[in-house]
């Protein structure tokens, strides 16, 4: 087994990344440290928004946003899965009607596991219907059409998107704006963001995604990986930084260290 | 309801309305508003310009109806450039609908008189979106037969292609993901392909700092990219009409605003 | 048993396939017939899911509830569409293809240009409702906006041949360095969950509680 060529970098960065992770979620873990997370507004409103739908006694309606459980936007959508947990317990706390649409076909299956098991650990089983978690379409725009029309149609009252979007991720917002829904957000899909900001109640950014299983179960292991996760932003900033000014001085060292 | 409140809460469908009759009246009797050419787009210009007779440009249709408006629009401007300077064009799509506007692009020039297989050619759709990308991106030889059913290997356009590096040009056409960040994530890194991308509008902020960093060599920017460009080759075309449209609906999203914004200080004030 | 299975399948397969990306020999091969394995295992999810939309439309159907006129239009547009797909791609004769072609462009071409056009009244209501003076980032958000959509209109270089120079400034310099921030910042936090998820850390995605 040999090393493929120009690899070589990605392979320190992969082994370097999982290492300083490692070591995060060891020390969380045994309580030499304990890392804490800012707070999240979008993540402290998903209450707020269960409750409100409650109240109006209208479903809430949960998107793991379109993209699949086996390509580059997995992260996302696994993170989305891991908020529905959170939203099924709720849901099933207040004693009030989830809709969880569905357009990737391989994210249906995980999708119902969790909400049938959140249900149960709840100890609701019997809140989990037929159309509790219902496949749309794998086509993008009938997927959207069919969430716009759910939304019209049953009033809801609570719109939460967690996961990867494109282009619907206005039109969802937009529908949810119309009928009254406070709409809370989170997608890492940078072309997407500045409409959720500007459409919905509460956004998400980027990687405030990816921390929102640790957020909502405090996990001490889940804590320790998000905190080595800033270890690795702080040396992304310093290389930045350094080959920034490499760059200025007409150095090109890193920049070649890189490619290789 | 008094007059601040409603101005502050302007019926939606009056807002549509407005719309609608904006970009519906240029389509039909075009303003012919002027167009500057923004520097991206000549750039990309002169990079398509200085290919040579012969040489063949690898075209990544990643897009789907939805977006086609926006992005076919730049494909075909670029099509016709390069058909007209004798550069030959293969085509191939990481999105299932990607194939079949690389048949509308070509039939065009079937129609008149350039040969499938030796002009252009169209490898179809290769599933597996970002690893597809790679591995084609490694060897081309992963597709065996082209959208026709034709066998790769006979045809003559593709003779002595192995890897997108033997490609002079490889424009990606995109409208989401797959597309761009795949591309110079799989491919122009390791390979140092020289790319050039034809985004969606809604596109262009994710694929800026691609272009700022060299990665992407230039880019062409939705429908404005198109009719800009169809404006350097000479041949203003429809995307040149559509931009009145469009320079209208900005007029009116931005009178809404500002109009809103009018009403929420008058609202403040009182 | 029911959570470790899948928790070691994902880990045996998540190094293969990330290592084979780096490692020539018999990673490289695994890592494909995986990638084979993945197509099939996605095709009976596909087949799980419309069974789902069966079940929920034809309820719907047979019990006439509100709207059983759209279940009625999703289940024939189903049959419909799945009959003539496959028998095109079995090799159906001309007139098959034809069909099958013309069901997707006079269809769901059009229908999907319809929606992705909608976006466009969408954009105007939404920032005619969001983009307000509340505060100072959201006078700012709103400035940049408008400058920018003036500065990429024809009609704006008509006011003043600045606005596309601004425009043009706005996109490449604040917005790159925003989009660089979020970018790498989440490819990092990517990287993270991937890697929970594949030392089995993060297992939400199998339902139940922790």
């Amino acid at each position: 087994m040999s090393l493929i060529p120009n690899t070589a970098t990605l392979l320190v960065t992969i082994l370097t990344m999982a290492a300083i992770a490692l070591v995060g979620i060891n020390r969380s873990k045994s309580g030499a440290w304990t890392p804490t997370i800012r707070r999240l507004a979008g993540l402290d409103a998903i209450e707020e928004a269960v409750g409100r739908a409650t109240e109006m006694g209208s479903p809430v309606h949960y998107s793991p946003g379109i993209g699949a459980a086996t390509d580059d936007s997995a992260p996302q959508t696994f993170a989305g899965l891991e908020v529905l947990g959170y939203v099924t317990q709720l849901t099933a706390k207040y004693n009030t009607e989830i809709i969880v649409t569905i357009r990737q076909p391989n994210v249906f299956p995980l999708a119902q596991e969790i909400v049938r098991q959140g249900y149960m650990t709840a100890g609701r089983p019997d809140m989990f219907q037929e159309d509790t978690v219902q496949f749309l379409s794998n086509e993008q725009f009938a997927y959207a059409a069919g969430v716009m029309g759910i939304m019209n149609r049953r009033h809801v009252a609570a719109n939460i998107m967690m996961g990867a979007f494109w282009a619907e991720s206005l039109l969802f917002a937009e529908a949810g704006a119309q009928v009254g829904a406070i709409q809370v957000a989170g997608t890492a899909a940078m072309g997407q963001i500045p409409f959720f900001v500007a459409a919905c109640d509460y956004t998400l950014i980027g990687e405030e995604l990816y921390a929102a299983g640790a957020y909502l179960s405090q996990d001490r292991v889940k804590l320790g990986s998000i905190a080595a996760q800033d270890i690795v932003k702080g040396i992304a900033m310093v290389l930045i930084f350094v080959g920034s000014l490499l760059a200025t001085a007409e150095i090109d060292f890193l920049a070649n260290l890189l490619k290789k | 309801m008094d007059f601040v409140s409603r101005l502050q809460n302007v019926d939606r469908r009056i807002i549509y309305i407005l719309l609608i009759l904006v970009t519906a009246v240029p389509m039909i009797s075009p303003l012919n508003l002027p167009l500057s050419i923004s520097p991206g787009t000549t750039e990309f210009f002169n990079i398509v310009d200085a290919l040579e007779p012969g040489d063949t440009v690898l075209f990544s249709l990643d897009y789907a109806p939805s977006g086609a408006p926006d992005v076919h629009p730049i494909a075909a401007a670029v099509m016709e450039h390069l058909m007209d300077k004798g550069v030959n064009v293969v085509s191939v799509s990481f999105w299932d609908a990607g194939p079949m506007f690389g048949e509308q692009l070509m039939r065009h020039y079937e129609e008149l008189g350039y040969e499938y297989g030796v002009h252009f050619a169209n490898l179809g759709f290769v599933p597996g979106q970002e690893t597809a990308i790679k591995r084609f991106g490694e060897n081309v030889g992963t597709v065996s037969r082209d959208f026709r059913g034709n066998p790769v290997s006979s045809l003559p356009i593709m003779e002595g292609i192995k890897d997108t590096r033997d490609f002079a040009l490889v424009i990606d056409f995109v409208a989401g993901n797959p597309g761009i960040q795949e591309w110079v994530r799989q491919v122009q890194g390791s390979l140092g392909i020289t790319l050039l991308a034809g985004s969606s509008t809604v596109n262009v902020p994710q694929t800026m700092p691609f272009v700022d960093s060299g990665q992407v060599k230039a880019m062409l920017a939705g429908l404005r990219g198109a009719a800009e460009y169809e404006l350097v080759m000479g041949k203003p075309g429809a995307s040149v009409a559509k931009m009145d449209a469009q320079s209208l609906g900005h007029i009116v999203i931005i009178l809404f605003i500002v109009v809103g914004n009018i009403a929420f200080f008058l609202d403040k004030k009182r | 048993m029911r959570r470790e299975v899948p928790l070691i399948i994902t880990f045996v397969v998540g190094v293969i396939v990330l290592f084979a990306n780096m490692f020539e020999g018999p990673l490289q091969a695994w890592s494909s017939e995986l990638t084979g394995w993945l197509i099939i295992v996605s095709a009976f999810a596909v087949g799980l899911a419309s069974v789902n939309l069966f079940r929920i439309h034809g309820t719907a159907l047979m019990r006439m509830r509100p709207g059983w006129f759209n279940s009625l239009a999703l289940i024939v547009a189903l049959i419909v569409f799945a009959v003539i797909g496959t028998m095109a791609r079995l090799g159906g004769d001309e007139k098959i293809n034809n069909l099958n072609q013309n069901l997707y462009d006079s269809i769901i071409g059009p229908l999907g240009a319809a929606m992705f056009a909608m976006l466009a009244f969408y954009v105007a209501s939404a920032a005619y409702r969001a983009f307000r003076m509340r505060s100072a980032e959201a006078t700012v958000m709103l400035i940049a906006a408008i400058l920018t959509m003036i500065g990429k209109a024809p009609i704006g270089e008509l006011i003043w041949n600045k606005f596309p120079v601004i425009a043009e400034w706005l996109i490449d310099i604040p917005n790159t360095a925003g989009q660089r921030a979020i970018m790498i910042g989440a490819a990092i936090g990517a990287f993270a969950t991937s890697l929970r998820i594949l030392l089995g850390l993060e297992r939400g995605h199998l339902g139940g509680a922790e």
